[in-house]
């Protein structure tokens, strides 16, 4: 096995009651890429993240981060959300400090300083340019500089895997681009892994290197609907060229087409593609298909 | 020709768009005790007139005169100011009953909104003890706590605890599950989660609870002292109660509404003070 | 201005209404031993028969606090109500409700007592907590026994508790002494090693039992209370079934049984002849009672600010004689209607 994998998902089955969601997903995503996973609504994107955050557990199949199992949540990964992602009671600077109190203070002891944690989180406050709002609560800032708090909390405890789930869903289109090139320079900067959860295709063809479409959306050699439960599956798995980052990009004829041709791949119920025929072009990209599924 | 509009002047008292001058609300506020200390002192003298005697509407003077020994003067008995040893007694026993009721629902309440564990255990418990009407386990605090300070204080206790403790497990289990994933994956533990997170997110919250339950508890303070004690507000107003002493009992209802309304402000401004970020998460 | 003044009064929620019909009156009435004749007199029609006699409607109510009945009496809901004669003394009469004492029913003769566990004698209650209701005759009986013991009340501890609870307190707690009547008294008197120390069989005719009305209120109230209460005494002393079937009615309405109904009744002295009760109230020995009650209660301050001498308020006796002001006479002892049950004139 590839050390280099931060993350490497093995035959993960997850059900909630007769409802089958995830089915049989396989995944490995080395360090340093940027992952967006997209999907229509209601295919499972919160449930496989749930899952790699330790929330809850696969009913089949192995989960490994950063070489480890995955379990409760622990700072082997970060997270993003859309909200709640900030403690209210805390200012931005004591917001931003909480991972490094958090984790080296005794709860009971909450008066040991650390400089260097300190000036660090100076220096990151200072690059999302949050410096004049450092003793502001957060419900005094507007939703894009909260979520750039928020980033700026998880990656001072320097997470092996960042997860984002949905972070700019809830932001006005002109913040939401402005946060987009935050994190792709943060994500360069700091040579981050992240693990990103949109449901805008747009969005996730932009920031990514590499693009997870996961859907319900296919057949196999099981049978016909009714009778088989399917769950959702990775139907794509793409690697994004990301040159010079302009948001140009995004009206040029080449992305919209792009866009267009995973959005007819793994968001249409009229248009299945079969397991053996996935578009999973990306070099890291594995499949293993059980009999039933693939008879030939 | 243009119309020559004057700029609009909002309503000062009336209607829906009224924006009271600040000297207004004060005189609009002030209106209604003045009336009453108004319609008092009327009936108060309607009454002298029929009956100098009357014991039932005393007259302010009668009270100040009634009073002035109790504030100023130290009894003959035991050389203390009643009026202050009383006030002093209930106090502490107030105090006492609902701080001891605060820490423990605080502790429990948030335990039992964190841990499943816990809330499957005690939550349908606390549910059923908090339909119990303290008062009428007055008798048997007596007989197992005795008469002295530790029955009146467990009667507090009893009368406060449930509720509060329903109200921290409640606001406990309100902070989104996502606080405590981030508590987690930022490498705090379960405890940093409870005591760092949970607690100071709850504690405006609990403040409000506990200045709402002061009410309650000054019900059952009076109840118990005006069962048995030997001193304290509930137990004047209870004893001199026996001769009809309306010149003192007045004074003393109205000094214990002073208080009550003396310390719910209080704790507003120290929660205000202490949580000034409560006001505009709510807000929202 | 008038209406207006009434409707000030009315909405303090004090003004007495009895006034407004002439011929309909009011009387309050708790529960005790000495007291429960008048609800047989009630459920028996004897009240009723006496009130068409005087062609009048007396309504008769059952004030379940004791204290509650007095208040209510002094702020002018009822014309007349049962007390001790040291309460008429402290609450309407110092509150400027001129009463007569219309029937003096009893006097307790062991009903009040004083009780303590592993005890002898009242010396035994120095430095102990004694608990009883204050300001009550308890208190009064409690300060006449130290004072025969040459104590005070500096040595003890004097806890106010609730007639309610007393006897559950004194139960809980080993070393206190309560002061009480019954009957709680009963019931603190069969607690083990408990004593009785003093009752009021050693103070006798001191605690009176009256029943007191307004004295501006109407004869022909005065004559039907007094004709009705002679007429229930007679049935309850008569002996046959019809004394057993009243004590039977009384004990029922005090919610006890008949023996211990009967047991009650021993220590409370009732005056069934009218003429004893008129022996009493105009026996010189009354004055001297009435003067030792209203030093302790002006001792105690129960007479209120406006007093400022023992003698503000006066007592007027059966032979005119005046007790303090006698400008300002609010406790009369009238033996005037029970000498006319005496001599059968009513």
């Amino acid at each position: 096995m590839n050390q280099n994998n931060k993350l490497s998902i093995e035959d993960v089955y997850k059900s909630y009651g007769n409802k089958l969601v995830l089915d049989n997903i396989d995944l490995k995503v080395a360090a340093g890429e940027l992952c967006t996973l997209v999907g229509p609504s209601g295919c499972g994107k919160s449930t496989l993240l749930r899952l790699l955050l330790g929330q809850e557990f696969a009913d089949a199949g192995s989960i490994i981060i950063d070489g480890a199992p995955a379990r409760h949540p622990d700072p082997h990964r970060g997270i993003v959300y859309q909200k709640y992602s900030l403690f209210p009671h805390m200012t931005v600077f004591d917001n931003v400090m909480a991972g490094s109190r958090l984790s080296k203070q005794a709860w009971y002891l909450p008066w040991k300083r650390d400089k260097d944690d300190e000036a660090f989180a100076i220096s990151m406050l200072e690059r999302l340019r949050l410096v004049d709002a450092m003793r502001k609560f957060p419900h005094e800032l507007s939703g894009g500089m909260q979520q750039r708090v928020a980033i700026a909390q998880a990656l001072m405890s320097k997470p092996p895997l960042l997860l984002m789930d949905e972070p700019f869903g809830a932001l006005d289109p002109d913040t939401r681009e402005q946060m987009q090139i935050y994190l792709m320079e943060l994500h360069e900067e700091h040579k981050l892994t992240i693990f990103f959860v949109t449901h805008d295709l747009d969005e996730a063809c932009y920031i990514g290197t590499r693009l997870l479409v996961l859907s319900q959306y296919y057949t196999d050699d099981r049978g016909e609907e009714p009778t088989v439960a399917r769950g959702a599956k990775i139907v794509g798995d793409y690697r994004l060229a990301r040159e010079a980052l302009p948001t140009t990009e995004k009206s040029s004829a080449y992305f919209k087409a792009f866009v267009e041709q995973v959005r007819a791949n793994g968001f249409s119920p009229n248009n299945r593609c079969h397991v053996r025929d996935f578009n999973l072009k990306h070099p890291h990209s594995f499949q293993t298909l059980t009999r039933e599924e693939n008879q030939f | 020709m243009t119309a020559n509009y004057k700029p609009v002047q909002p309503a000062r008292l009336f209607g829906v768009h009224a924006t009271p001058r600040n000297w207004h609300k004060l005189v609009l506020g002030l209106l209604p005790f003045i009336l009453i200390i108004a319609l008092y002192a009327y009936a108060s003298h309607a009454r002298k007139l029929d009956n100098p005697d009357d014991k039932l509407l005393p007259g302010f003077s009668q009270m100040v005169e009634a009073m002035q020994p109790l504030v100023m003067q130290p009894s003959p008995r035991n050389g203390q100011y009643v009026f202050w040893a009383d006030t002093l007694s209930s106090l502490t026993r107030l105090a006492l009953g609902c701080s001891l009721a605060f820490v423990a629902a605080l502790w429990l309440g948030l335990n039992m909104g964190a841990f499943r564990g816990l809330e499957a255990s005690a939550s349908p418990f606390i549910t059923f003890i908090s339909m119990i009407p303290p008062l009428a386990l007055l008798p048997m605090l007596f007989i197992t706590l005795g008469v002295d300070e530790v029955g009146k204080v467990a009667l507090i206790f009893i009368g406060t605890f449930p509720l509060m403790t329903r109200d921290v497990f409640i606001a406990t289990k309100a902070i989104p599950r996502e606080q405590l994933v981030k508590t987690l994956t930022l490498g705090g533990t379960q405890l940093a989660y409870l005591y760092r997170i949970a607690l100071p997110q709850i504690m405006p919250r609990a403040l409000d609870t506990f200045r709402l339950s002061l009410g309650a508890a000054w019900l059952f303070l009076i109840a118990a002292e005006a069962i048995a004690s030997t001193d304290g507000l509930g137990y004047r107003i209870f004893l001199v109660r026996r001769y009809l002493a309306m010149d003192i009992i007045i004074p003393y209802v109205a000094w214990i509404t002073l208080i009550g309304f003396l310390l719910d402000w209080a704790l507003r401004v120290l929660a205000r003070r202490l949580y000034p970020w409560y006001a505009g998460v709510n807000s929202k | 201005m008038k209406l207006f003044r009434s409707v000030i009064l009315g909405t303090a929620l004090l003004a007495s209404c009895s006034a407004l019909a002439a011929d309909k009156f009011k009387m309050a009435w708790s529960h005790y031993t000495g007291w429960e004749p008048w609800a047989y007199a009630e459920e028996s029609g004897i009240l009723k028969k006496w009130a068409d006699k005087y062609g009048i409607e007396i309504e008769l109510t059952l004030v379940n606090d004791y204290v509650e009945s007095i208040n209510l009496y002094t702020a002018g809901q009822f014309d007349a109500c049962t007390m001790t004669n040291m309460d008429a003394l402290t609450i309407p009469a110092s509150g400027g409700i001129d009463s007569t004492a219309l029937i003096i029913g009893d006097y307790s003769a062991g009903n009040d007592g004083i009780v303590m566990r592993n005890a002898k004698t009242v010396a035994d209650l120095k430095g102990k907590d004694v608990l009883l209701v204050e300001l009550s005759v308890s208190h009064y009986l409690l300060a006449r026994a130290l004072e025969m013991h040459g104590m005070s009340e500096r040595d003890i501890r004097v806890v106010n508790t609730s007639d309610a609870d007393i006897a559950s307190a004194f139960v809980a707690q080993k070393d206190v002494a309560v002061v009480t009547w019954n009957p709680p008294l009963q019931q603190v008197r069969q607690v083990k090693n408990a004593n009785l120390l003093f009752d009021s069989a050693k103070i006798p005719a001191e605690i009176l039992d009256l029943t007191l009305v307004k004295t501006a209120a109407d004869e022909r109230f005065k004559k039907a209370l007094t004709g009705a209460w002679y007429e229930t005494m007679a049935v309850m002393s008569g002996g046959g079934k019809a004394q057993k079937e009243a004590i039977s009615a009384m004990a029922r309405s005090a919610g006890s049984t008949d023996a211990e109904f009967n047991a009650q009744l021993q220590t409370t002295q009732m005056f069934y002849q009218p003429a004893d009760a008129v022996a009493v109230a105009t026996n010189s020995k009354l004055a001297e009672t009435m003067d030792s009650v209203r030093q302790f209660s002006f001792a105690k301050g129960l007479f209120g600010v406006g007093a400022k001498t023992v003698d503000h308020v006066g007592i007027s006796f059966a032979d005119g004689k005046v007790l303090g002001n006698s400008k300002n006479v609010k406790l009369r002892f009238d033996a005037s209607y029970m000498e006319m049950a005496r001599d059968g004139k009513l």
